[in-house]
């Protein structure tokens, strides 16, 4: 009496010298590879990316890819419309800041004609501080 | 050749694989090799696309060895990785999985090597397995080529471990049915 395991490798014992050969290129292909590290820190780089985009690119590709068009269509209208709204600001700031350097100009026009008046009024008086010899003279008299 | 014993899973040289060791490598391909072909072959029915198989097997495993987790789930990682070669492979030829058995035993309890076949079967035993459908075959080949955990046989299928327990019961069951039945018959 055999287990099921015992009949079903049993079975496929011709193929051994095959998967010798298939197992000796592999561990071949093994050793032609690069130092470990180096391999390792690629290896688990290109694991992450590759298994992003077997698991979640390739099984939905065309949500994906109708996704970056919805996204390209909403990025293109958003790129139209914002030239357009920039020369309407252009326009209206041009105009703003003419504005402005009407008043600003009046404003500056109207601060130099009251100077004069201002040259006119009293000085305040400066003090300043005689010597100690002058100071005793004139107690002396 | 001697036939591959299913080994201590701690044994195995994973870790020193990782470190890029091609002895460490040698062991693992060696150990593996046989029943790994022996899966794929029962699946594809196909010489040298179990072949193939197993080759694409063997270098995606020294290429995404960094993604296992546990190095003593090192047997169903390279399992899964070649059942998914094989999904694949019926994907490209528009193959469709036959199935399914809707309801799930209570409880599963069997061993794999509860089935014992005698010589003068085991043409019929294959031809028998054979007539199973993918998935319970698939499931039932895991179970009795490397005498894997239900919960790690649903891992390398992708399946739900209900699911799991009721291919692997209903496909005993057909199989227990159909010996008897032939053996009744040559009596």
């Amino acid at each position: 009496m055999k287990t099921p395991r015992e009949i079903l490798l049993a079975r496929h014992q011709a193929a051994a010298p095959k998967l010798d050969a298939i197992r000796q290129s592999t561990v071949a292909a093994v050793c032609d590879r690069r130092p470990a590290k180096l391999r390792r820190s690629q290896t688990t780089a290109t694991t992450i990316f590759q298994t992003i985009w077997l698991e979640l690119v390739l099984p939905c590709r065309r949500i994906w890819t109708g996704l970056a068009a919805v996204w390209l269509l909403i990025f293109i209208v958003n790129i139209s419309q914002h030239d357009a709204s920039k020369v309407v600001a252009t326009k209206s700031t041009t105009m703003g800041m003419m504005t402005t350097f009407r008043d600003e100009q009046k404003m500056l026009n109207e601060l130099l004609a009251t100077r004069s008046f201002a040259a006119d009024a009293e000085q305040p008086r400066i003090y300043l501080p005689k010597p100690r010899t002058e100071k005793f003279e004139t107690i002396a008299v | 050749m001697t036939m591959p014993e299913v080994a201590d899973i701690e044994q195995l040289p994973v870790s020193q694989a990782r470190a890029g060791e091609p002895a460490a490598w040698d062991t693992l391909f060696r150990r593996y090799q046989l029943p790994l072909y022996v899966y794929v072959f029962e699946l594809v029915r196909n010489e040298q696309a179990g072949l193939d198989i197993v080759q694409e097997t063997f270098i995606a495993a020294v290429k995404y060895l960094g993604s296992l987790r546990e190095d003593a789930k090192f047997g169903s990682w390279l399992f899964g990785i070649a059942h998914q070669k094989c999904i694949q492979r019926w994907r490209k030829r528009r193959e469709v999985l036959l199935e399914e058995i809707p309801e799930s035993p209570d409880e599963f309890e069997d061993g794999p090597d509860d089935l014992l076949i005698r010589r003068e079967q085991e043409i019929e035993f294959m031809n028998l397995l054979n007539q199973l459908p993918l998935p319970q075959r698939s499931v039932l080949l895991l179970h009795f080529i490397e005498d894997f955990p239900l919960e790690e046989i649903a891992r390398i299928t992708e399946a739900q471990l209900g699911t799991v327990k009721s291919r692997l019961h209903y496909a005993k069951k057909s199989l227990r049915k159909l010996l008897e039945a032939k053996n009744e018959n040559a009596a």
